[in-house]
Formats: C-alpha cells, sequence, structure tokens
C-alpha cells in the first residue's frame, strides 16, 4: 500500500538547514495498523506529513498504491488527499460552524457527490462512531472524545485506502484515549490500513507494529501482539 | 454559483461578522448611492438647460441692431442701423437653403383694457413663422395666419396670464380688447413653457402695427430658424454669412460688432452641451474614487477573513478542497457583499430621486433621474468591483499550505 525508499527530508531555518528525515525506507501493506513512534523532533510527523502529501519529499520516491506521488500541484494533491487519506489530527479539526453531520460529510463535496447521498453517508459513518444521535450537534457541544470519533468518523467518510492519525488521543484523557483505540481497532479489523503517530507507549502496543524514530532514522520496526483497547473501556 | 453549501458559508461567515460587514458593506453602497445621486444631479442641471432653451426651437437666430461703433463708407459711427422690411425679403430671398421659419419682430408696450380691468402688456408684433421659432402653444382659438397679414387686421393672441388679468374666468376669445384706444379681437390664447413674464406677451400680425405706428415698413428684429439638417458648423457657417452680407447690406464695417448683432443659438447650445458633458464627466470620476474606497474596504475584510479562517482552509485543503474551489468561495462572499449593499445603495438613491425629483421646481434644474444605462452600468462595475476587492485575498487563500494552517494552533 506505502512504499517508501530512502526519503529524505530538510527544514531550512534562516542560514542553516535542518535535516529531519535522513533517507528511510519503509513499506506499509494493506490491513496494517502501525504505530509510529518517537521522542519529539524525530522527525515522525514530518514522515506522516509527506505521507499525507501536505508536505513534500526533497529526495527519495513515495509510492501510494502504486501511484508515484511526486511533483504534485496543490490542485491534484488535494484530489490524491481526497482520494486516497483520510486524517484525523491531535486539535480534531472540526469545522466549528458546522454539525457533526456537516463535518463528515465535507470529504464527500469535495468528491462532488449529491447532497442527499451525502447525508446518508454521512450519518451511516456517524452511527458507525456511534454518535448518530449527535449529527446535528456542532462540535462545540460535544466532548473531546466525541469530538475525535466525528473526526474519524470524517475520515472514513471519504472511504480511503490510507488512514493517517497523528497523535489521536494527544488532547484526550486515558479512558477515553482507550475508546478512541477501540474505535481505530476495529476499523482496522474491518481491513483499513492505518497509520498511527504517538508518543504513547501504551497507544503504540495496541497497534500490529511499532515503528521507531530517532534523529530522522529508523531505529526499530518490529510487529507487536496487539493489546486489544477494549478491556479498558 | 448555485451551490446551496457555498451559500450556507457565505450567509454563515455574514451571520457571524454582522458589523464587520455592515460596515464594508455601507462603504460600497455609500459609493454607488453618490455616484447615482451625481449623475442624476448633473441630469437635472441638463435637463433644466434644455428645457430652458427648448422654450424656442434650438435651431433659431435672431438678429438685432444697435448703433454703429466704427466709421464706415464715409458714415459717421454711431449711427442707429434700422431693419426693414425688405431685410426679411431679402434673407428670403439670398438664403432660400438655409432658413426654414422667418418672422420680423416688432416691440411695442401697450396698455390693454377689457370692462373695468386694465392691465400694461407688451406687444410683439410678428408672421404667422413666428409661433414655430418661439415654439409658442396655443391653447384656445388660433395664431396669427397670412390672412391677417394681408388685411392688416386688428387681432391680438394674448398670453395666459392676460387672459387671467383681464378676462378672470370668462372666455376671452371673439372679444375685443382696447390697445391704446384701438379695438382689437382676440383670436387665441396662448402658453410658454419658459415662465410667466412670457405669458404676460400679445401677439399681433407686423402689418397692423406697422400702419398703426404710422405706415412704417420698419422693423426691430428678425427671427429665423435655420435649416434643421444643418450640423453646428454649418450652423455657425451660415450666421456668419448672414452677419456678413447684413452688415454690407447696412454699410458696417465688418469690424464692427454692435451694429448688427446676431445671435446663434447653435452656438449656445454647444457650449453648455460640453459643459455639462464635463460636469457628468467628473461626477463619474468623483463617484468611481468614493467607489474606489469601499472597494479597498472590502478587499481588507476579505483579507481579515482570510486570516480568521486560515485553520479552516487548512482543513477544507487536507480534506481534498482544491485551491480553485476555495477561490470560488472567497470571490463569491465578495461579490455577494459588494452587488447587495451596491443595490441597497441604488435602491436608496433611486428613491430618494424619485420622491424629492418631481417636487424640485427651479428651471436650472429638472427632473433629476438616472437611465437604466447608469443603472446597469453602475451593477457591473458592483460585480467587477466584489471580484477586484475578493481577488487578492482568493489568491492568498487559495494558496494557503494546509501543513502551515494545520501547525497553527501547535
Amino acid at each position: 500500500m506505502i512504499e517508501i525508499k530512502d526519503l529524505h527530508k530538510s527544514y531550512k531555518m534562516g542560514s542553516n538547514s535542518l535535516h529531519v528525515l535522513k533517507g528511510i525506507n519503509f513499506s506499509v501493506k494493506e490491513g496494517e495498523l502501525v504505530a509510529i513512534m518517537g521522542s519529539s523532533g524525530s522527525g515522525k510527523s514530518t514522515l506522516l506529513n509527506i505521507l499525507g502529501m501536505l508536505d513534500e519529499l526533497d529526495k527519495g520516491s513515495y509510492e501510494l498504491d502504486n501511484v508515484p506521488i511526486k511533483n504534485l500541484n496543490e490542485t491534484k494533491a488535494a484530489q490524491y488527499r481526497n482520494k486516497f487519506l483520510g486524517f484525523v489530527f491531535q486539535s480534531f479539526n472540526l469545522i466549528n460552524y458546522k454539525s457533526a453531520m456537516e463535518n463528515v460529510a465535507l470529504p464527500l463535496y469535495y468528491q462532488k457527490v449529491g447532497r442527499k447521498e451525502r447525508q446518508e453517508k454521512a450519518l451511516k459513518y456517524l452511527e458507525q462512531v456511534g454518535l448518530k444521535q449527535w449529527a446535528s450537534h456542532l462540535p462545540s457541544e460535544l466532548s473531546g472524545g466525541q469530538k475525535q470519533r466525528v473526526a474519524i468518523a470524517r475520515a472514513l467518510a471519504a472511504e480511503p485506502k490510507v488512514l493517517l492519525a497523528d497523535e489521536p488521543t494527544g488532547a484526550l484523557d486515558s479512558k477515553t484515549s482507550y475508546e478512541v483505540m477501540d474505535l481505530i481497532q476495529k476499523i482496522n479489523d474491518a481491513g483499513n490500513t492505518i497509520l498511527i503517530v504517538t508518543h504513547e507507549p501504551d497507544i503504540a502496543t495496541m497497534c500490529k507494529r511499532i515503528v521507531h524514530l530517532k534523529d530522522g532514522v529508523i531505529i526499530e520496526d518490529k510487529n507487536v501482539e496487539q493489546v486489544r483497547a477494549e478491556k479498558y473501556v | 454559483m448555485f451551490d446551496r453549501d457555498i451559500w450556507q458559508e457565505i450567509f454563515h461567515s455574514i451571520k457571524s461578522n454582522k458589523l464587520r460587514t455592515f460596515l464594508t458593506g455601507f462603504s460600497v453602497g455609500w459609493g454607488i448611492f453618490i455616484l447615482v445621486m451625481l449623475l442624476a444631479s448633473v441630469n437635472g442641471m441638463q435637463n433644466g438647460f434644455y428645457s430652458q432653451f427648448n422654450d424656442d426651437a434650438t435651431n433659431s437666430i435672431f438678429i438685432r441692431t444697435g448703433v454703429t461703433s466704427k466709421a464706415y463708407a464715409g458714415f459717421e459711427k454711431e449711427r442707429k442701423i434700422q431693419l426693414k422690411n425688405n431685410d426679411v425679403a431679402y434673407i428670403k430671398k439670398s438664403f432660400k437653403k438655409d432658413y426654414e421659419y422667418i418672422s420680423a419682430r416688432m416691440y411695442r408696450n401697450t396698455s390693454a383694457s377689457y370692462k373695468g380691468e386694465t392691465g400694461s402688456y407688451q406687444v410683439q408684433a410678428v408672421h404667422p413663422d413666428h409661433q414655430i421659432i418661439e415654439k409658442t402653444i396655443i391653447t384656445a382659438g388660433r395664431f396669427i395666419n397670412s390672412n391677417d397679414i394681408l388685411s392688416g387686421s386688428k387681432v391680438a393672441v394674448i398670453g395666459r396670464k392676460v387672459a387671467e388679468d383681464l378676462f378672470k374666468e370668462n372666455s376671452p376669445i371673439g372679444e375685443f380688447v382696447i390697445f391704446n384706444k384701438l379695438p382689437f379681437k382676440v383670436i387665441g390664447i396662448f402658453t410658454d413653457e419658459g415662465d410667466d413674464n412670457a405669458e404676460r406677451k400679445i401677439y399681433a400680425p407686423i402689418t397692423t402695427y406697422q400702419k398703426i405706428y404710422s405706415n412704417t415698413d420698419n422693423i426691430d428684429g428678425i427671427v429665423l430658424t435655420y435649416n434643421p439638417t444643418y450640423n453646428l458648423t454649418k450652423a455657425l457657417e451660415f450666421s456668419t454669412r448672414l452677419e456678413n452680407i447684413l452688415k454690407r447690406r447696412h454699410k458696417i464695417s465688418p469690424e464692427d460688432q454692435s451694429g448688427i448683432r446676431i445671435w446663434n443659438y447653435a452656438e449656445a447650445f454647444s457650449d453648455i452641451s460640453s459643459f455639462t458633458s464635463v460636469l457628468s464627466w467628473i461626477g463619474i470620476a468623483v463617484g468611481i474614487l468614493i467607489l474606489i474606497a469601499g472597494i479597498v474596504g472590502i478587499g481588507n475584510i476579505m483579507v481579515f477573513i482570510i486570516k480568521e479562517r486560515t485553520k479552516e482552509i487548512g482543513i477544507r485543503k487536507a480534506l481534498g478542497a482544491v485551491p480553485s474551489q476555495i477561490m470560488k468561495l472567497v470571490l463569491l462572499e465578495s461579490v455577494f457583499i459588494t452587488t447587495l449593499s451596491g443595490f441597497i445603495g441604488l435602491f436608496f438613491a433611486t428613491s430618494i430621486l424619485a420622491l424629492v425629483g418631481p417636487a424640485i421646481q427651479s428651471p436650472a434644474f429638472t427632473n433629476p433621474s438616472v437611465s437604466f444605462t447608469i443603472v446597469l452600468t453602475a451593477t457591473i462595475i458592483l460585480i467587477v468591483a466584489g471580484l477586484l476587492a475578493g481577488l487578492i485575498p482568493a489568491m492568498k487563500a487559495a494558496n494557503i499550505k494546509p501543513i502551515v494552517a494545520l501547525r497553527d494552533d501547535k
């Protein structure tokens, strides 16, 4: 599903250049649930941004579902993001004046799905994350965990190839974190490929594979026995 | 364009920033309001000028005489120039193609009385053509005709004010009025668009008056209209020709400005036309300058809105919004605010004009109004203005990098 070879990325900080990713080789198969771990500054967020086509790579190659992701203009990148990827952010990033359902329907709007179908699909995904009865509520009326579940429903609505989650539990307490992880595991069970960036070891152990980043290189890449979040819920 | 979601967002954005939207919208509405009022005022002045001139046919030429200011051809200066019947005949003969209507004029003051009522009026003794040249409107009876001229009959066409003064409510037609002890039969009543004073006049056949005043063939002036197919240049050329020939005929120095005076409406008319068109251009320029201030205001607000919505735009882009969709959103919002507020300004301006316009009764300012063309132009200006105001902010929004936008709060 994801194929990355010798990926380099550096940022210009005034006159200095900060080399963030120093040759990453990494691949993800369909149906995997991968945790990308590392301390801050290890390059894990940069890697996720490149995977999410929010940022461009300097050197190396990146293929997503056998499509080379290279030299994309803004329009093309937006279309690929819409088609291939679903995002879940630490700060939820819901649009605050749109109801839960409208938020979930937004990627479908950009896929030019008709209004009625959009609403039906949005409701379906809200039901899947257990928030159907909250469909008409604004994000400000929801709790943190509920917001993240809406965000997950929104990421799922576009039926992406890969779900990218940047610290999805970073802003939540541990009980809510486990609830969200339980949801993510269930989505993964259904066959979705998911990448999670986290710095919390207990969240990482709930994935099936842990990739450890340090100073821009992968220092460890291992499959783990998945801890089911269900038992903590 | 007719995407319900886009409009929902525009309304949301407007609703959550009511004061800001109002203030910017106000500046554009105000700009349009002033533009329309300015153009309407210029239009009113133009109408005022034209209606004053329209009192007489706009192609008329007046010939008057005075005393010479230069000695010429053996004559001393300060010689009084007297026009006679044969001058009219001469013009008729020599300028067959150039003139359309012609009439001699004689002015005499007279006291007029009917039963107990007496008044003092000016009598203009004229030919029948005079009616067309002065655009005299007959409301009852008839004007002087060629029979009256031939027979030198004592008939009079009296102004509306004269009729009011002398006859009160009675019909004057067929009655006899005494002018300086001589009875004249009233054959018609006229009104004049000019003013009340023009309606305090009396018209009589020129031959009658020449007979009364010691059988003279003197006249006081000549009025004529030039061929209406003439343009300005040809009209001016004709009046110069006329002047030269009349000067030669009366042995006046070609440089003498006071022996014979010819006044051509064409000249004054073209002066006023260019004056009002300059005025209307000034109006347009001032209006557009004010409008620009409004447009800059909207652009300013849009930049601000984009700044506020950076994160939201980042989210949209992460979810798959392409730059052109973001641009469309911003441009539509800006066009919507400009057009709506512009129409409100337009509406107020036209309502005020419709209410106040007819109430203005000044000869120099008549019927201030805007044409459909002005309204249409204003609308186009507004939409273009909205697009311009939104363009830079829209491009800014479209170029927002989702990664930068999403990092904002971290």
